[in-house]
């Protein structure tokens, strides 16, 4: 169970990165207030798949209209923050790159908080979301690329400058929230959260999401020219400026989607792709879809775990550090690490 | 352009190359360079003179203020990347390459111009890549990750990436650097074997003795933006060192059995003369240019056929010099010996005698007759 060559998956891999989101996500549909047996899911989906009816309502409710957008959410965002994660730190050929370095999840965070501050609803805090993260990135390009200047330390630098930037703007929108309903309403909302999943908001993330990560798949050979320095890459004879304007775009749509839709997940970007790369080295070819794959499991795990744990919904960012910290630093130590 | 047109067009060219940072000093002035296929070009000069710059504006990763880089003909600027880089190939320093990929997942990266935006590579492309490997003998390096390997495995990683583009031109960027005596061998020899095989070289050195022991052509920058080209034993000459180095130097023979090598003794730092204040020179312009004629024989002795053609094309070259030629070959090892008794001008004999001292794998000496060549 290797990899080939070329850094290719092996077909056990394989078969093991498509199996295993989809069996992680029958579990988790099971799992809740109310216990489902894996059988009965199944039952559900496949009656919802051939347009029929499942044989208790309230069980095909509970599944179809509660669990299953809220999991399906969490398997885009784990993956879209997963693979943006990686694409970041591959980019900036800098192991500490995470879907923030240019300022998106700051950017789009501080929409979210102007739209809960205004009074939005869901898909008017999505949109705001979204429109400030892409702000953020174009203000970060904006200041840190220009002729003759050049180099991705500056887009580094500058990214942490706005993303700063835009951390004191939410800070400023919570000193102006109405204390009593607005600033708890958007600290929670900060601290992450997959509770307002419903099919209409899916509907407006998902698709920016799915289509940023079959990109990355599509052109993740190529992705290996993008740690390469200036010279190399551009005597590979490929297009690298493109390439990694490509990149930013994308790993910036999937992003602010995913803020957007669920607030500020941390850890994720960071975690899974390192653990990737320990597993499987630093070729795009396996790390990307490796990325995709544990980034949905992983995900989906620690949302089943923040709304069964106990009564209350624990924010989702304080369990992928709880649950990512220790699990990070025990495969560290028993992989050796590696190296980008 | 018609097939004489192309034939008279020399495979790589810079036409009087003028390049400048912004807001800085003229690094390069009026640089003109020509190199034919299976030749070797060493740029040379100290710290600061431009080398690097010098293959950057060549490759386009810089632009030329004026002037401009020829391929075939054709303007490098206006080349389509994916085409240039198919034929023109470049090897970085080891210690600038970042990523860490297996050995055989970085050469395979040489194909990158091969292969298309949504793809991966082929089966032929990872031939293409073990083939490489195999030939440059760094098949055993394969499934090792690069910041596992040696500094002079991982330059020998390079090349092969950059062979893996199946280039006509190599690009290397002091190649030899930060290696050790045997790996800067290594690499050397892969250089001349890879010219040998009609890849045509260029790198950056700082060593004028290998210039002198690898290079049919060289290139020396001073820091004044001066620059001078021409075959490289015309171009390293003691005088040559000191004026572009600021450094007495020697220039001597060290002869092994097989053949004499040049080498470059450093004396001292050269004091007073600043070194704008004579320009650089080819040897034979000086006036001191061994004109006189003499009689000499070159014995070769070919190790295998594989170089024949080389030898043959040196021969044929120079055949105004040849009064005689007797070949031998040596059915029981399969070698062949061949002397050539020449008349001419010593300048022209040497030259003669340093282009075949420049192919691998052959035992190269020349004999000058008693009263004519008094060495230096």
């Amino acid at each position: 169970m290797s990899l080939r060559r070329d850094g290719r998956l092996g077909a056990a891999w394989i078969v093991i990165l498509i199996v295993l989101p989809f069996v992680t996500a029958i579990i988790a549909l099971g799992i809740g207030r109310m216990s489902i047996a894996p059988g009965e899911v199944f039952d559900v989906l496949r009656a919802a798949l051939s347009g029929g009816h499942a044989s208790s309502e309230l069980i095909e409710k509970t599944v179809m209209q509660l669990r299953l957008p809220r999991i399906i959410l969490a398997m885009l965002v784990g993956a879209g923050l997963s693979v943006s994660g990686c694409a970041f730190q591959s980019l900036f050929a800098n192991p500490l790159a995470t879907p923030d370095t240019l300022g998106v999840a700051s950017g789009a965070a501080f929409g979210a908080a102007l739209g809960i501050l205004l009074g939005f609803n869901l898909i008017g805090i999505q949109l705001t979301g979204l429109a400030m993260g892409g702000a953020a990135v174009a203000l970060t390009w904006l200041a840190g690329s220009g002729k003759d200047r050049g180099g991705l330390s500056y887009i580094v630098l500058s990214g942490i400058m706005i993303g700063s930037l835009f951390s004191a703007l939410i800070s400023f929108v919570k000193f102006v929230a109405d204390a009593e309903s607005e600033l708890p309403a958007i600290t929670y909302w900060l601290m992450g959260g997959l509770d307002k999943a419903n099919y209409r908001t899916l509907s407006l993330g998902a698709p920016v999401i799915i289509a940023g990560v079959i990109l990355f798949m599509l052109i993740r050979w190529r992705m290996n020219l993008l740690p390469l320095s200036d010279d190399e890459a551009k005597a590979s004879g490929v297009n690298v400026r493109l390439l990694r304007a490509v990149t930013v775009v994308a790993a910036t749509a999937i992003t602010a989607s995913c803020v957007s839709m669920c607030g500020q997940v941390g850890w994720v970007g960071l975690l899974i792709p390192h653990m990737c790369r320990m597993l499987f080295g630093n070729n795009h070819l396996s790390i990307v879809p490796a990325s995709v794959s544990f980034g949905a499991v992983f995900m989906i795990i620690v949302d089943t775990l923040a709304r069964s744990i106990s009564a209350a919904e624990i924010p989702v960012s304080i369990l992928t550090a709880i649950i990512g910290a220790p699990f990070f630093i025990i495969l560290m130590r028993r992989s050796g690490g590696w190296r980008l | 352009m018609s097939e004489m047109e192309r034939k008279a067009q020399a495979l790589l060219k810079i036409e009087k190359g003028c390049f400048a940072y912004k807001g800085g000093p003229q690094i390069l002035k009026d640089i003109n360079i020509e190199l034919e296929a299976g030749e070797i070009l060493a740029v040379l000069g100290p710290n600061g003179a431009g080398k690097t710059t010098l293959l950057r504006c060549m490759m386009d990763m810089l632009h030329w203020q004026s002037g401009r880089s020829l391929l075939d003909g054709e303007d490098i600027r206006s080349m389509p990347a994916s085409k240039l880089w198919r034929r023109m190939a470049y090897v970085p320093q080891a210690r600038s390459a970042a990523a860490s990929y297996t050995a055989f997942q970085t050469v395979l990266l040489g194909r990158s111009s091969r292969i298309g935006a949504f793809s991966a590579p082929s089966e032929a492309d990872m031939k293409v890549a073990e083939r490489v490997m195999e030939r440059l003998g760094i098949a055993h390096l394969a499934d090792k990750p690069c910041h596992a390997i040696s500094g002079g495995e991982l330059q020998m990683v390079l090349i092969a990436r950059a062979m893996a583009a199946e280039p006509e031109i190599l690009v290397l960027d002091e190649p030899e650097s930060n290696l050790d005596f045997k790996n800067q061998l290594i690499v050397l020899d892969t250089m001349s074997a890879l010219a040998a095989e009609g890849v045509a070289c260029i790198f950056n050195t700082h060593y004028p003795a290998h210039a002198l022991q690898r290079a049919g052509k060289a290139l020396m920058l001073t820091k004044g933006g001066e620059s001078i080209f021409g075959d490289t034993t015309a171009v390293v000459t003691e005088d040559n060192i000191r004026r572009a180095f600021g450094v007495n130097a020697l220039i001597g023979e060290v002869e092994t059995p097989h053949n004499i090598m040049k080498n470059v003794v450093a004396v001292g730092v050269s004091e007073g003369r600043a070194a704008g204040n004579d320009a650089l020179q080819t040897a034979g312009a000086e006036g001191g240019r061994k004109t006189d004629d003499v009689l000499a024989s070159i014995t070769v002795i070919m190790h295998s056929n594989e170089h024949a053609a080389l030898i043959n094309n040196a021969f044929r070259e120079y055949n105004h010099l040849l009064i005689g030629r007797m070949g031998l070959p040596h059915r029981r090892s399969e070698k062949y010996i061949i002397t050539v008794m020449l008349e001419g001008p010593v300048a022209d004999i040497e030259a003669l005698s340093h282009r075949l001292g420049l192919i691998p794998d052959i035992s190269v000496k020349t004999t000058y007759e008693q009263e004519g060549y008094i060495h230096g």
